[in-house]
């Protein structure tokens, strides 16, 4: 069997380091020797245009996952996915897509049958050419119990978020209004994303959105639930966050 | 500054290559280039005046042009080379017309006088363009018309049935309010010499049409009860009642203008009308509408024979021998027509020849004339050997009224350049001042069915040939916008519907790119307001990737900017992804034991 390391990426640690925790956790009881890295790619460096920054940052890295001694590596995060394809030294599997693999937890399965949100599906427009995670989440739902529902355009024709590209710091007037745009494309007052990013986005443009570990890991949500709040919006949170998530991964290793 | 080679080759290819700026068919047909998706848009949307100001843009005979135009854009659109079902064009643009057409709406403003005198001869459709152009420039314009009408052939040549005279004396107004003067019954050669206006004026721009009717050689034309389709034509329109037409008329020819013979010829109290063309029935250059009409008023065709001999009787004719017509053109396209053995014999009173129609020189012989007496002048600017003397319409080519109007304005850009003392044709594109083929090319848009073809509603043909009252009755506002909904919108602008920041800082992608070649160079602000989502190259018909490039260009970009975005906001990503790496919020642990 390979030799597995996780990486929760940035965003998701600074959202929710109970997530990455369980994530951890999870992973730890299927397969025993994993490894973690809670460290970020780079694709913001390498978005700004800092190309030799990147590379340095990057080649961090992948010096961490060398000392892992990992050989292939679970991602979390859409951008970490794309930037560590590129990477041929060891395989790199979406957690979306292992999920399906080696189930949910017995106990999780079916916990929202009862519930009478119907989802949308905000699919991340850096993986709209990989089936396999699209698959991965409405798996997730429906094992999950959760009713979903695509908008029109969906996995491979998805509509950016508004975050993408780093615009959100150059322009923050096209990135709103993006954002809105992609909100405005749901017929659901549910949205389901699997990017922390992307749920930020949704939530600032005035949708209702949850990450799917919200739904995997969190209470059931039902129509009068409201969404966790923005966090990521109040940096000394944020960073607050992501310190805890480095916490909780050493205890729960 | 500077960008690396990839990037700018990368540039120049979109620049070069993106179809944003080509036009629809319909509008890359039309030689006036009428922007029929926009007014058909405008339409649909309920905007009729918007509508009526993007049709006079470029057409001063909207409802003219309506009713009679031959409408090359439809059989350029998109859904005719489909699905053979063209949007009505002209039939909208006639409904707009029809329904909106008001003189406030028309724009007379015009420069400051030139000083310079232009003569134009002929009021038809190429003549007043080239006055309409001429007089906006400031030029001083007289046009001599030999008739006591203006219009031309519109007038003389094209049925009242299909073009009410009313219409035209009112789309003429607007020459009349741009100060042109008009000087009708003077024929030059007659009145006044071609001589003594080449001198009189600094410009002439010629533009006496082809009102000489063509009758192919053959014995027994002496005879009474025969005539060319031009002279009929013109005696009735200019309101001769004691026509030609008696009895049983054959009409010799198989287009357009032998269908006008044949259907006013019914109207002026024929008994019977018969049409021989050389053509088969599926050749037949007569357009559809035109033919339909016929057919169902009662005019009874022989399509594929031809011309052998006209029976006489007392000096008048008795009717006609005709033989069979087995092929019309040789097989380098050039008319040439054979004939097989069979022959049969038709009755008849009177014999109209819609044969042809030539151009009568006015000019005195200054000009060369070549075939159909078309003079020769310079294709693209259509200057003649003469100085001073540009032609314009049927008199040297074009066969459609829009085309004698396109070139009656091709003829006002040479005149205007030639009083301006340039050269006719330096930085000139020709290819704009006619019809052309778009370089569009595009998929049809997704989910497009074949919606079948609004027609309009029309009298029924027993009422119709009791007088020359209007056939078509035009559309109603529920039908209008029917039609209109069908249109295509031809144009690649894929990428504008998906991307928001484009529409912030370009009308398409090759503008942009073009204006980056000119300044070499580019805002930081539009590269960094990518946000590198693709959604713009899954629709891009060449499938431009332009999140990749505005990355190389931010490359280049922090690059020049000593390892620095340029752009005030990343300063915070700095900080961001210096804590992204640092130790304080990283940690890597190795499973599995040491």
């Amino acid at each position: 069997m390979s030799r597995k390391a996780f990486l929760p990426g940035c965003a998701l640690p600074s959202y929710s380091p109970e997530n990455v925790a369980q994530c951890v956790k999870y992973l730890k009881s299927k397969f025993p020797d994993l490894s973690v890295v809670q460290k970020c790619c780079g694709k913001p460096t390498s978005a700004v245009g800092q190309a030799e920054l990147f590379a340095e940052r990057f080649g961090g890295l992948v010096e961490d996952i060398k000392y892992c001694g990992a050989d292939e590596v679970i991602v979390a995060c859409q951008s970490c996915m794309k930037v560590l394809k590129g990477c041929q030294d060891y395989k790199t599997t979406s957690l979306w897509e292992l999920f399906p693999q080696i189930g949910l937890p017995p106990e999780l399965v079916g916990k929202a049958k009862g519930s009478k949100a119907v989802f949308s599906v905000q699919d991340s427009c850096s993986v709209r050419d990989y089936t396999g995670i699209h698959d991965g989440i409405r798996w997730i739902l429906t094992e999950l119990g959760y009713q979903y529902e695509e908008p029109e355009r969906t996995r491979a024709t998805t509509r950016c978020c508004g975050f993408g590209g780093m615009v959100v710091p150059a322009n923050p007037d096209v990135a709103m209004r993006v954002m809105k745009r992609r909100v405005d494309d749901f017929k659901t007052p549910y949205i389901v994303t699997y990017c922390a990013a992307c749920r930020q986005s949704m939530i600032k443009a005035g949708g209702k959105a949850w990450h799917i570990l919200d739904l995997v890991w969190g209470p059931v949500v039902d129509t009068n639930t409201a969404p966790p709040e923005d966090v990521l919006a109040s940096p000394v949170k944020a960073w607050k966050n992501r310190y805890r998530s480095k916490s909780l991964i050493k205890k729960a290793l | 500054m500077l960008y690396q080679q990839s990037v700018m080759d990368k540039i120049r290819e979109i620049a070069q290559d993106c179809q944003g700026a080509h036009s629809s068919f319909c509008n890359a047909r039309c030689p006036m280039h009428t922007d029929a998706t926009r007014y058909i848009e405008q339409v649909g949307e309920g905007k009729i005046k918007d509508a009526m100001i993007t049709i006079r843009e470029k057409l001063f005979l909207p409802g003219t042009l309506g009713r009679i135009c031959a409408h090359p854009c439809e059989t350029a659109c998109r859904r005719n080379t489909e699905y053979e079902q063209p949007i009505s064009i002209a039939a909208i643009k006639r409904y707009v017309a029809d329904k909106a057409d008001d003189e406030t709406l028309w724009d007379v403003s015009k420069k400051a006088s030139s000083g310079k005198k232009v003569a134009v001869i002929g009021a038809g459709p190429a003549g007043a363009q080239a006055a309409i152009d001429l007089a906006r420039e400031g030029h001083a314009v007289t046009i001599f018309e030999k008739l006591n009408v203006v219009g031309g052939m519109m007038r003389v040549g094209i049925p009242e049935y299909r073009l009410p005279r009313n219409i035209i004396d009112f789309e003429y107004t607007y020459l009349t309010r741009l100060g042109i003067v008009i000087k009708f019954g003077v024929e030059i050669g007659n009145e006044i010499r071609f001589e003594d206006v080449v001198k009189g004026f600094d410009a002439v721009v010629l533009a006496n049409g082809a009102h000489k009717g063509f009758i192919p050689p053959i014995m027994g034309l002496e005879n009474r009860g025969i005539a060319n389709a031009v002279d009929f034509l013109r005696a009735v329109s200019l309101g001769d009642s004691d026509t030609i037409a008696q009895g049983r008329v054959l009409v010799i020819g198989g287009g357009d203008v032998a269908m006008d013979c044949a259907r006013t010829s019914l109207r002026v109290g024929a008994k019977q009308v018969a049409v021989a063309s050389l053509e088969g029935e599926e050749e037949l250059p007569a357009s559809d509408h035109e033919l339909k009409g016929a057919v169902e008023e009662g005019v009874v065709f022989s399509h594929g024979w031809g011309l052998d001999e006209i029976l006489s009787e007392n000096g008048r004719v008795k009717g006609v021998v005709l033989k069979h017509c087995i092929r019309v053109f040789d097989s380098e396209g050039n008319f040439s027509p054979e004939y097989g053995d069979k022959k049969y014999t038709i009755e008849c009173d009177t014999l109209i020849f819609a044969t042809g129609q030539h151009v009568a020189d006015a000019t005195n012989g200054a000009l060369e004339q070549r075939g159909g007496g078309r003079y020769v002048a310079d294709q693209q600017t259509l200057a003649t050997s003469v100085d001073k003397v540009f032609a314009a319409g049927d008199c040297v080519g074009g066969t459609i009224v829009v085309e004698a109007m396109a070139l009656g304005r091709k003829a006002a850009i040479s005149v205007n350049r030639f009083l301006a003392g340039q050269d006719l044709s330096v930085d000139r594109d020709f290819a704009s001042e006619y019809a052309f083929e778009t370089e569009l090319d595009i998929p049809l848009p997704k989910d497009v069915t074949d919606l079948p073809r609004k027609h309009m509603k029309m009298l029924p043909p027993e009422e119709r040939v009791k007088s020359f009252v209007e056939c078509d009755l035009g559309y109603d506002e529920a039908t209008a916008q029917e039609e209109c909904a069908r249109c295509l919108k031809c144009e690649c602008k894929a990428c504008m519907k998906e991307c928001i920041m484009f529409n912030d800082f370009t009308a398409y992608p090759g503008a942009l790119f073009t204006q980056f070649l000119k300044d070499g160079d580019i805002e930081p602000i539009v590269a960094y307001s990518c946000n590198m989502c693709d959604q713009c190259t899954l629709v891009c018909p060449k499938e431009f990737k332009f999140a990749e490039l505005f990355g190389a260009i931010r490359k280049d970009m922090v690059k020049a900017n000593h390892g620095q975005s340029p752009m005030p906001g990343h300063k915070a990503i700095n900080m961001h992804q210096k804590l992204g790496f640092s130790k304080l919020f990283t940690v890597r642990i190795k499973g599995g034991g040491k």
